[in-house]
This record gives structure tokens, C-alpha cells and sequence, in this order.
């Protein structure tokens, strides 16, 4: 079953991959971003079918450990960038999203490589049923913020569209929302597992840090100052925090958060 | 009257609110690399939270005031004044959660305390409380997955109020004890040993000793320090306990005659140790301690409430927002 879940996850990456060249190349051409669009909903089913297989392996939803987040992570993404290519009729985002995808992917395979074939029983902090309203609503509130930062990098790169900004807008308030449902979620988690709904810990601080950026950004998104180029950046800059509370925490800050 | 309304004005604009949150976002990224638990108990980083509880307070005024001024109007929509409701909720919580935390900051307690099985402790010993009561642990027992990994810490304990048994929990990890409004939560815990000493000329002691305990060996200047519980010896594991699990417990002791030590070894329990000629020495058995953290936290329930407004108010201010604008392409 592990080599299973590790050969789909290494299929996964490839097919992001090309799939993002691919988007980055079809900007004059309607088969190539075609060719892109089917790739990614491969890719998304070979990342179904590894997280489908690592359920099996393990007895429960693949929300604990980093390899299994980062994978949920990229996968959600993907999903709601497909989503909103049908519905926006616009792939202009995909090579930057996909990348993003394909950089998640890659992670656990670099970062992580035994994670996915890992099938220890859960550490009893673990044990709660917040564990999975908390860690879901964070994996939404990620992938719509890559998303965000996609679609902001394709802002910056191409000529800037009022709908672009307003697509923008509109993923990081439900993101921001979600965010703010991880946190206090986790909040009331962390008063019953430790006592405390507040410890100070790294990774709360980094997503409080995640959560005012984005507040800063809802603020003055429509300010004749940040209207376009700034509030992109700043959607860019919220996402590079995601990363860091995601994977810079974990690697370079240490605290409770320590599994995950 | 001027400079007073100006700094009004200051205190109370959204612009002066996102450059405090700005502000402690940098701190906090900045203090989470250096030294987090001196750097968010400082006096500094502690003033730009009173500054946002300030601001939040100031603005949410702004606002009720605000709304109260145009709730008539005609041209607001019904998802205009809900989505406006959601941005006062939110505010509100915010504030709320700001002061429930400055009063567990001044009027909240967190100790962690030992309690070794079949011990009786005072919650009034170690947290102020109107209502005192004891805890007394039955058992302390660690579940096992079967790779011997622990599943799940329990401390059974009785709640003794007053002259009477009045209940009995099983605190876990998740799961605490909550009573008259003190909460204790599974922290750690740890062991102690019952050791034996006897001798030829009739000499015979016995003592219960924690880690690092010394027992002295009467009539001679010979001192065994208890060093360490292994619970599941394995001598490629050095020191170290292979798991958690009791596979094969051993103690580890060192012995030292006029503080010079002798010899290090691992025992099983019930093992007679020799420690001369005259000197013997028996670990007998184990005694489990829990350490409980004793909480009372007076804002607790002010900065739930505030969590439930803030994740409400959120959702009615962005999501009210998301499904009015139709016109996205």
C-alpha cells in the first residue's frame, strides 16, 4: 500500500508539473491550455486516489501528519483552480497555481518522504474530534489563498482586470473566513487539550500573523493606494506567510504543533 | 476640547487599528524567532494589545453609533445590514476575546501538581477558590497501542467536597476534569519506587524515592542513588526506554561509597542487590504519580464568547459580502 501511495504522489507531481509548463505556454494557444486542463484533473485524480489509499492505510481522513496535509493542501487547491477555471472561463492562473501544487507535492517527497507510508496510531493529543473540523477548514483556507496568490501573480504579470481583482477579493474572504474558523476551532481544541486556548505557540503565532495580513489586505483592498498592484502584492505577501507557517514552522520554529 | 477629539479620532480610525495590527504582527513574527516566552510576556508587545483592545473598543463605538445613526434609511438592503451586524459581531468578539484574556492575565491561575496514586490534594492548596475540594488519585494507568506506543494517559481520580465522595472522573488528554469552576488537565507524569533495606546485623529500612533520591546505606558511608525507571529495557537503547510499554521494566541505580561512585547498574524489581558483604538492598515495586495542571481561568468564558461572535461575524460580513457581488464574470 505505501509504494502504492508513493508512486500515485510521484504521479501527481509530474502530471502538476507538465500541467503548469503547459498553462505557462498556452497563453496563444487554446489546445495546449486544453491539454493543461485535463492534465491538472488527472493530476487531481491520482492525488484522490493517494489520499483514498493512505485512508485505507490508515484508518481514518489523511489530516495528521505534515505529508498528509501538504498533500490535502495541494489537492484542494487544484480543485477549487479547476472550479474556478470552468466557471471563469480563465486559465491565465493555472501555470502559477499548478506550480504552487507541484511545489506542495514535491515537499513531501523531499521533506517528508516517509510520512505517506507512516501507519503509527495517532499521539492521544491527537485524539479529539476537533481534529478534523480544525485541520479541514485549515486545508480551504490555504488552497483558497494559493489560489488567491496565483491569480494575484497572473494580475501582475499580464495586464490588471477589475474581475481579476474582484475574483481576488472574493477567495480570500471565504479563505478568511475559513481561516478564522481554523483558528478559534483550534483555540477551543487547544483549551481542552492543553489548557490553555492561547500558548504563544509558533504556529498559532504564525497563523495570527497569516490571519491580520489578510485582515490588513480585506481593509484596504479597495483603497485608491492598494487597488490593484499594491493589494496583489500583498495577497502574494500573505501567501508567502502560509508557506512559512506551514512549512518554515515546522521546520525551523519548534512547538507544540510539532506533528503536524 | 480639540486635541482631545483628535486623539479620539486617532485612537478610534480603522487606519490607527491596522497599523497596531500591523505592529504586532511584526513583533510577533520577530518574537517567535527569538524568544517567545520572555518576548510575549514583555511590557512592550503587552501595551500593543491594551493599544488594539483600545482601538477595537473605540471603533466598534464608531460603528454602533453609526449604525444606530442610518438604520432607517431607506436604501439599505436587508444583506447590507446583516453583513453590517456581522462586521459589529466580529469587532465585538474581537474586544471580547482581548478582555477575556487581560483577566486571566490578572485574575487566571495554571500550576502543574504531582499526586501520587492513592494520595488525597487540597485544590485549595495549590489555586485560590470560594468553593475548596480534593482530588485523590485512584489509579494512574498509560493504554497501549500495540506497537507499544502510548494511546491514551488516564488519571481516575474522586472528587472529595466537604465529608463526602461526590464524584469520579477519569481525566485524559482531551478530556479534563472540570468542577465549581476549576478545571484540571492530564500534564505528565512519572514514577516512584519502594525500596527494601536490610542487613546482616538486623538492620532494616524502607523508603519510597523519586529519581535522583538517595538511600542511604546504614553503618556504612555506601549511598545508592536511584537514577532512573526504565519501562522497557533494551540495552541498544542505552539509557533510553525502547517504549513506554512495561516489556521489561528495570531500574537504574548508582552506588557511591564516601561520594565516590562505585558502580552503575539495571535491576528488575524484587532483584536482592548486594551491596557488601553485610548490605542488601531490594527495589520492590513501582508507585505512579499523575501531574495534573490545575486551571481556573476567570475570562474564559468572555473570550469564548468572543471567539463564537468573531468566527459568527466573519462568516455574516465576508460571506454576505462574497454572495452579493453577482456581477463577477
Amino acid at each position: 500500500m505505501t509504494d502504492y501511495i508513493n508512486e500515485l504522489t510521484f504521479l501527481t507531481l509530474v502530471l502538476f508539473s507538465i500541467a503548469s509548463g503547459l498553462y505557462f505556454l498556452s497563453s496563444y494557444n487554446r489546445r495546449i491550455a486544453g491539454a493543461a486542463f485535463l492534465l491538472s484533473v488527472t493530476g487531481l485524480i491520482t492525488a484522490s486516489l493517494a489520499l483514498i489509499a493512505r485512508t485505507m492505510l490508515i484508518g481514518r481522513l489523511p489530516l495528521a501528519n505534515g505529508a498528509e496535509f501538504a498533500l490535502c493542501f495541494a489537492w484542494f487547491t487544484v480543485l477549487i483552480y479547476l472550479i474556478y477555471e470552468v466557471r471563469s472561463k480563465n486559465g491565465g492562473a493555472g501555470g502559477a497555481v499548478l506550480l504552487i501544487a507541484a511545489l506542495l507535492i514535491a515537499s513531501i517527497l523531499i521533506l517528508m518522504p516517509n510520512q505517506l507510508g507512516d501507519n503509527r496510531p495517532l499521539v492521544p493529543a491527537l485524539k479529539s474530534p476537533w481534529l478534523t473540523s480544525h485541520v479541514l477548514t485549515a486545508v480551504f483556507a490555504y488552497g483558497g489563498f494559493a489560489l488567491a496568490a496565483g491569480l494575484a501573480a497572473m494580475q501582475l504579470r499580464t495586464t490588471a482586470s477589475p474581475q481579476g481583482d474582484a475574483w481576488i477579493s472574493r477567495i480570500i474572504g471565504i479563505s478568511f473566513i475559513m481561516l478564522t474558523i481554523t483558528i478559534v476551532l483550534g483555540a477551543i481544541w487547544a483549551e481542552q487539550a492543553w489548557g490553555r486556548y492561547w500558548t504563544w505557540d509558533p504556529k498559532e503565532v504564525w497563523a495570527m500573523i497569516t490571519w491580520i495580513v489578510y485582515a490588513i489586505y480585506l481593509h484596504v483592498h479597495r483603497q485608491r493606494f492598494w487597488r490593484g498592484k499594491n493589494s496583489n502584492i500583498l495577497a502574494i505577501s500573505g501567501f508567502i506567510i502560509v508557506l512559512f507557517t506551514k512549512f518554515g514552522v515546522n521546520f525551523i520554529l519548534s512547538g507544540l504543533h510539532s506533528y503536524s | 476640547m480639540r486635541i482631545l477629539r483628535m486623539i479620539y479620532r486617532f485612537l478610534s480610525s480603522m487606519k490607527t487599528g491596522l497599523i497596531i495590527l500591523g505592529i504586532i504582527g511584526l513583533f510577533s513574527a520577530i518574537g517567535s524567532g527569538l524568544s517567545p516566552e520572555n518576548f510575549f510576556q514583555s511590557t512592550a508587545f503587552k501595551l500593543s494589545l491594551i493599544l488594539l483592545l483600545l482601538n477595537m473598543t473605540l471603533c466598534t463605538f464608531n460603528q454602533l453609533y453609526t449604525y444606530a445613526n442610518t438604520r432607517t434609511k431607506k436604501d439599505r438592503m436587508r444583506t447590507n445590514l446583516w453583513r453590517r451586524i456581522g462586521i459589529l459581531t466580529l469587532h465585538v468578539g474581537m474586544v471580547l476575546i482581548l478582555i477575556g484574556g487581560t483577566i486571566n492575565a490578572f485574575g487566571g491561575q495554571s500550576l502543574p501538581v504531582s499526586i501520587v496514586q492513592g494520595e488525597v490534594l487540597d485544590i485549595s492548596e495549590v489555586i485560590n477558590t470560594a468553593n475548596p475540594f480534593q482530588v485523590k488519585l485512584n489509579e494512574f494507568k498509560i493504554e497501549f497501542n500495540d506497537d507499544g506506543s502510548p494511546s491514551q494517559y488516564y488519571s481516575d481520580v474522586s472528587i472529595i467536597d466537604g465529608d463526602n465522595v461526590t464524584e469520579q472522573y477519569s481525566i485524559n488528554v482531551n478530556n479534563p476534569l472540570i468542577y465549581e469552576g476549576i478545571k484540571a488537565y492530564q500534564h505528565s507524569f512519572g514514577y516512584l519506587v519502594n525500596v527494601t533495606g536490610e542487613s546482616s546485623s538486623g538492620w532494616e529500612a524502607q523508603k519510597t524515592l523519586a529519581e535522583g533520591d538517595l538511600f542511604d546505606i546504614q553503618g556504612s558511608e555506601k549511598t545508592v542513588k536511584f537514577y532512573k525507571y526504565i519501562p522497557n529495557f533494551d540495552p541498544n537503547y542505552g539509557l533510553e526506554t525502547k517504549s513506554l510499554r512495561p516489556d521489561n521494566p528495570r531500574v537504574v541505580y548508582s552506588l557511591y561509597d564516601k561520594g565516590k561512585l562505585l558502580k552503575v547498574a539495571a535491576v528488575t524489581f524484587g532483584e536482592r542487590i548486594e551491596i557488601d558483604s553485610e548490605n542488601f538492598m531490594t527495589f520492590v515495586d513501582l508507585k505512579p504519580f499523575t501531574v495534573l495542571t490545575i486551571k481556573k481561568d476567570p475570562g474564559l468564558l468572555m473570550a469564548s464568547l468572543g471567539g463564537l461572535m468573531l468566527m459568527l461575524g466573519t462568516c455574516l460580513a465576508l460571506f454576505l459580502k462574497q454572495t452579493k457581488q453577482e456581477e463577477l464574470p
